[in-house]
């Protein structure tokens, strides 16, 4: 290992993680503390995340929904698998 | 020759228990499944802890490495530890 870069395989690292959720239901939480709840259709290096089926909830309440939905990446902290 | 590297370190915890402290009043407990470079981590069973005190459990989840202050190898959250 060379400076520390870390080796690892398909599935265990962000980027194999992010190819093995997309088309789930994922759950986006901002660090607002806002959460989407929806289908993820993509993402990319920035965290931009793009939504189906959005849900909104903040502070635990629903407010609204979202046929299609971009998140943009420097709100985000963390995405979680649903299933 | 026998540096550690921080990175080093990180990777010496994939497959084990991790606490992350992030900027700001959260926590997360974790066993760390990976990383990249900019320490954006995916960890499984986690345990998210909320300022107020609450937790929230998540089966796996990709955390964003621009808020994480700091990482405990083998800790499992703020309740395992001893505080005053």
């Amino acid at each position: 290992m060379e400076n520390g870069t870390p080796t690892q395989g398909e599935g265990k690292d962000p980027a194999g993680f992010l190819s093995e959720i997309i088309g789930n239901p994922v759950t986006v939480k901002l660090n607002s503390g806002v959460v989407y709840k929806g289908e993820l259709q993509s993402v990319d290096g920035y965290m931009n995340i793009a939504l189906e089926k959005t849900d909104e909830y903040v502070n635990g309440v629903k407010r609204r929904n979202y046929g299609d939905a971009f998140v943009r990446g420097n709100n985000v902290m963390y995405i979680s698998a649903d299933s | 020759m026998s540096q550690l590297l921080p990175l080093e370190l990180i990777d010496k915890c994939v497959g084990s228990r991790i606490w992350v402290i992030m900027k700001g009043d959260k926590e997360f407990a974790g066993t760390l499944v990976g990383f990249d470079d900019y320490v954006n981590m995916v960890l499984e069973d986690v345990t998210e802890f909320d300022y107020s005190g609450d937790h929230t459990k998540l089966k796996k989840i990709l955390l964003n490495g621009n808020n994480i202050c700091m990482l405990i190898p083998g800790g499992d959250g703020p309740l395992g530890a001893a505080s005053p």
